[in-house]
C-alpha cells in the first residue's frame, strides 16, 4: 500500500513512560499509526528487563529481543526524574505533548509529581492515560498485577479449555496486549473528543477491566443464570464438528471447522459416508463419536496434509503452527515488516495488521538504545539549540 | 459524534461495540431474520429467541438495529440512503454492494472492511497462537468465549477511531482494510521473536507462568489461585512468610531465582500442598499485603460479584425488561468515559425510525415491512 495521504496521527506528539510490555505496546500502536513518539527512561532503574526476562541473551541496542521489538519507531531520553533538572525537562516535554501513556503502578506518577492534575494545569489538552493493572481507584486498585495474575483473575483461564480442565492460559503476553489495544482505542477516542471541547483528560484505563471485557457475554450469560457457563474446549455451538485433531508424528494437531450442512456433506465423502449427523444438533450430540472417527482419520496423516486434504475438499481446516512455520502463511507474510536500519536482510518486526489506503504505511525503525536520541526530541520538540542542550548535559540530567 | 453503520458479524461486533462505547451513534444492519450474533449460545431462556443470545446482549449493547434485506433491490437503495448520511460504515466482507457504490454514495466515508478470514479456531491455529494455549502434555485449545474474535474486534475498532480522527482533521474520509488473520498473527508476536532472535519455540505452559521460575494457577480448598513468586531475594522472604512451607523455610538456596528454576516442580507442589487447606480469597489478600503477584483464578459467575468492577462502574445494578434484576457489564471504556450504554436492541427496533429520518411515510414503511423488505 502506497500513497502521500499522512497516517491518521501524523504530528501527534506522544509522550512514552511505559515499561515492560502493555504501555509501550501501546505507544507502538499509536507509531504505528503516525505519532511522533519520545520515550522517556531512567538509566538508573534499568533493572525491568520486562517480558520474559531470565531466559534471555542479549538483545540488540542494550534491549532484550521483546523490549527492541516492543519499543521501536521512537526516539529515547534518558531522563532521571529523580532530580529537579530531570523532572523540569519531562514538564518542558509534557507540555509540548498531546499524549502521555504510562504503565506504573497506581500513584508511581503523583509521587514522582507528574499526576494528571498537576500537568493539566500547564497543559489542558493533554491526554494523559494511565494504565494500572486494576486502574487508580477502588478496593484493588494498589494491587501487583502482571499478565499471568490478570489472566487468572480476568475470568480468561477458566473460559478457556474443556469442563474439568485445570486453569489454562496463553503463554505470551496476551493480557499487556490486550491493555494495550483498549488504551489505544481510547486514547484515539479522546483525541477525537478533544477537538470538539479543546480539553484533554484522564483515562484511567484498567488492564483487568480490558481483559474481562473480552469475555463480557459470559459475565452476561452469568448473570442471568446464576451459573458458570459452560467450558466448549475448542468446540463451538454454531459449527459441528470443530474441534483440534491429533496427526501423525509428535505433538502434531491440525483445526477443523465443519460451518454448514454442505461441508459435512464432503466431509462424510472424504471418509467413505459412515458418520452420523445430518443437521448442527445431531452433530452437536454426537461430537464424541464424530471425534473419535475424525481422529482415527487425521493419527495417519501429518497435520499440513490434513490440511490440505481438507481445504482441496472444501472443509476449513489449519494445522497448527509452530514459530518455525508460521513465517510462511500468508497472513504472516503480510504482517512481517523489514527495519528501515537493516532491510530485507535484517531482523523482521510486526507491523499493523491493518492498512489505510492512500497513506503508506509507517516504516519501521528499531527501537533506540537508552538515552541515544534525547538530544534530537529536545531540539525538535523544545526548539532548544545545541548549547542549551550541551549545559543540560553537562548538568547530568540528559 | 459520528453516526456509524455496523454491519460486521461476530469478528467486528466487539469492534463496533467499543464505538458505541465512546459515545458514536452505532447501527447495526441487519436481515429481518437476525444476524448470526443473536444465534451465537449461551442463549437465556427467558426472552424471545432473536434475543436471547448472550453474546447478542452484550456485543450489541448501546447499538440501534435496523433490519433490512439487502438481498433485495430496495433494501440496497436504503442501505444506500443510509450510507449517504453516515459518517463510517464498519463491514465484514463480502461488502452488500460493490465499493464504488457506496463510496458514490458518500465520498467522505469511512469504510472499515474487514476479511473476517476462515473460522476463527482455525485462524487462530494458522497465527501460531493455537501452539501456545494448552496443557503442555495436553490437547492444544483455542482460548474460550469468542475471546479471539473480541481481540480482531478491539483492532477493528483502532482502525475505526483512527480513519474517523483522520476524517476530522481533513474532511476527508478513507478505506481501511481489516484481516483478522493477520490481527491474531500480529498478537503471536512473541512466539515470532522468540524463534528469530534465540531459535527457542514458545511452548504451551497450561496453567503455569512463563516469567518468573515458579509461577503457576494451583489448588485451593475452594478452587485455584495464581501465584508468581518474585525472582529478587527480598520478594522470596516476603514469599517464605506468605507460605510458611518446611521445605522453604529449612532451605536457603532457594532464595536463589536460578535454583528455583531447576526445582520449579518440587516448590509448585509444596506450594499447592499448603494451598490445598487455604481459601483463595484470604491467601490471595495477603499476598498482596506482601506485594506478592497473586490472583484468585476466577470464572465469570464469579466476577459477576466482583468488588473491583462494581466500585469502578464496569458492572451497574440495572433492572433490564427481559432478564430483571442483574449486574450488567457496561464496557472496559464506556465505565471509564462515563458514557450511557443502551440495552441490546430487538431486532428491527429503530427500523421505522430510520426509514421516517430518510423521508419515507408510515405508509411506505408498512409497504416495505409487507415485502420482507425491512423488518
Amino acid at each position: 500500500m502506497t500513497g502521500d495521504r499522512p497516517l491518521p496521527l501524523s504530528g501527534i506528539r506522544v509522550l512514552d513512560f511505559g515499561h515492560i510490555v502493555a504501555g509501550p505496546f501501546c505507544v507502538r500502536l499509536l507509531a504505528d499509526l503516525g505519532a511522533d513518539v519520545v520515550k522517556v527512561e531512567t538509566a538508573t532503574r534499568q533493572g525491568r528487563t520486562g517480558a520474559r526476562r531470565g531466559q534471555r541473551p542479549g538483545g540488540t541496542n542494550g534491549r532484550t529481543p521483546h523490549l527492541y521489538h516492543i519499543n521501536r519507531n521512537r526516539r529515547s531520553i534518558d531522563l532521571n526524574l529523580k532530580t529537579e533538572r530531570g523532572l523540569a525537562i519531562a514538564r518542558q516535554l509534557i507540555d509540548k505533548a498531546d499524549v502521555l501513556v504510562e504503565n506504573f503502578s497506581s500513584g508511581v506518577m503523583e509521587r514522582l509529581g507528574l499526576g494528571y492534575p498537576t500537568l493539566a494545569k500547564s497543559n489542558p489538552g493533554l491526554v494523559y492515560c494511565s494504565m494500572a493493572s486494576f486502574g487508580q481507584s477502588g478496593p484493588r486498585h494498589g494491587w501487583t498485577g502482571m499478565n499471568v495474575t490478570l489472566q487468572a483473575c480476568s475470568g480468561l483461564m477458566l473460559a478457556t479449555g474443556a469442563e474439568g480442565d485445570p486453569p489454562i492460559g496463553i503463554s505470551n503476553s496476551w493480557n499487556d496486549y490486550i491493555g494495550g489495544l483498549h488504551a489505544a482505542v481510547a486514547i484515539v477516542g479522546a483525541l477525537s473528543k478533544r477537538r470538539a471541547t479543546g480539553k484533554g483528560c484522564h483515562l484511567d484505563v484498567s488492564q483487568f477491566e480490558a481483559s474481562v471485557a473480552m469475555i463480557g457475554s459470559l459475565l452476561f450469560a452469568s448473570a442471568v443464570t446464576h451459573k458458570p457457563p459452560a467450558r466448549l474446549g475448542s468446540r463451538s455451538n454454531t459449527a459441528a464438528p470443530q474441534g483440534v485433531y491429533r496427526c501423525a508424528g509428535e505433538d502434531q494437531w491440525c483445526a477443523i471447522s465443519v460451518q454448514s450442512d454442505a461441508q459435512w456433506q464432503k466431509l462424510r465423502v472424504l471418509f467413505g459416508g459412515d458418520l452420523r449427523g445430518d443437521t448442527l444438533a445431531a452433530r452437536l450430540a454426537h461430537h464424541d463419536a464424530i471425534d473419535t472417527a475424525i481422529e482415527a482419520w487425521t493419527g495417519r496423516l501429518g497435520p499440513q496434509e490434513v490440511e490440505r486434504l481438507l481445504i482441496e475438499a472444501g472443509i476449513p481446516a489449519a494445522a497448527m503452527r509452530r514459530a518455525n512455520e508460521i513465517a510462511a502463511t500468508e497472513e504472516w507474510r503480510w504482517v512481517l515488516r523489514p527495519l528501515k536500519e537493516h532491510g530485507e536482510a535484517g531482523p523482521k518486526v510486526i507491523g499493523l495488521p491493518f492498512t489505510f489506503r492512500g497513506s503508506a504505511p509507517r516504516e519501521a525503525t528499531e527501537a533506540p538504545r537508552m538515552g541515544a536520541s534525547g538530544s534530537a526530541a529536545l531540539s525538535d520538540w523544545l526548539g532548544l539549540d545545541e548549547s542549551a542542550i550541551a549545559e543540560l548535559m553537562r548538568e547530568e540530567a540528559v | 459524534m459520528a453516526r456509524i453503520l455496523d454491519l460486521t458479524n461476530l469478528m467486528g461486533a466487539y469492534g463496533t461495540r467499543l464505538l458505541a462505547e465512546l459515545g458514536h451513534d452505532v447501527l447495526r444492519i441487519e436481515t429481518p431474520k437476525g444476524d448470526g450474533v443473536r444465534r451465537e449460545a449461551p442463549v437465556l431462556d427467558s426472552a424471545p429467541r432473536t434475543e436471547a443470545s448472550a453474546f447478542h446482549q452484550f456485543l450489541n449493547a448501546g447499538k440501534r438495529s435496523a433490519a433490512i434485506d439487502l438481498a433485495t433491490e430496495n433494501g440496497r437503495k436504503l442501505l444506500l440512503a443510509l450510507i449517504a448520511k453516515s459518517d463510517a460504515a464498519v463491514v465484514s466482507l463480502p461488502l452488500p454492494l460493490a465499493e464504488e457504490k457506496l463510496l458514490a454514495a458518500n465520498p467522505d466515508l469511512v469504510l472499515v472492511r474487514l476479511d473476517d478470514g476462515p473460522p476463527e479456531l482455525c485462524a487462530y491455529a494458522s497465527a501460531g497462537l493455537l501452539a501456545i494455549t494448552g496443557e503442555p502434555d495436553g490437547k492444544p485449545t483455542m482460548l474460550g468465549g469468542h475471546v479471539p474474535c473480541a481481540a480482531v474486534g478491539v483492532h477493528v475498532a483502532l482502525a475505526a477511531v483512527a480513519a474517523l480522527f483522520a476524517k476530522e482533521r481533513s474532511g476527508a474520509g478513507q478505506v481501511v482494510d481489516v484481516s483478522a488473520p493477520q490481527c491474531l498473527a500480529s498478537l503471536a508476536e512473541q512466539v515470532w521473536v522468540e524463534y528469530s532472535a534465540t531459535g527457542e519455540m514458545m511452548e504451551r505452559l497450561g496453567s503455569r507462568g512463563g516469567i518468573t521460575a515458579v509461577a503457576g494457577a494451583l489448588p485451593c480448598a475452594d478452587g485455584h489461585w495464581m501465584i508468581s513468586v518474585p525472582p529478587d531475594p527480598r520478594g522470596w522472604a516476603n514469599f517464605v512468610q506468605l507460605v510458611p512451607h518446611p521445605a522453604f523455610k529449612d532451605d536457603a538456596s532457594l532464595a536463589d531465582e536460578a535454583m528455583r528454576r531447576e526445582r520449579k516442580q518440587e516448590i509448585l507442589d509444596s506450594i499447592a500442598e499448603w494451598s490445598r487447606q487455604q481459601k483463595k480469597n484470604a491467601i490471595v489478600e495477603q499476598a498482596q499485603s506482601l506485594h506478592i503477584p497473586a490472583a484468585v483464578v476466577t470464572n465469570p459467575l464469579e466476577l459477576i460479584e466482583d468488588p473491583q468492577l462494581l466500585a469502578r462502574g464496569f458492572l451497574k445494578a440495572i433492572d433490564h425488561p427481559a432478564f430483571g434484576k442483574i449486574n450488567f457489564p457496561v464496557g472496559a471504556l464506556a465505565s471509564m468515559f462515563q458514557q450511557a450504554i443502551s440495552f441490546a436492541p430487538r431486532l428491527g427496533e429503530s427500523t421505522a425510525q430510520l426509514l421516517a429520518e430518510l423521508g419515507y411515510s408510515a405508509s411506505e414503511v408498512d409497504r416495505l415491512r409487507d415485502e420482507g423488505i425491512v423488518g
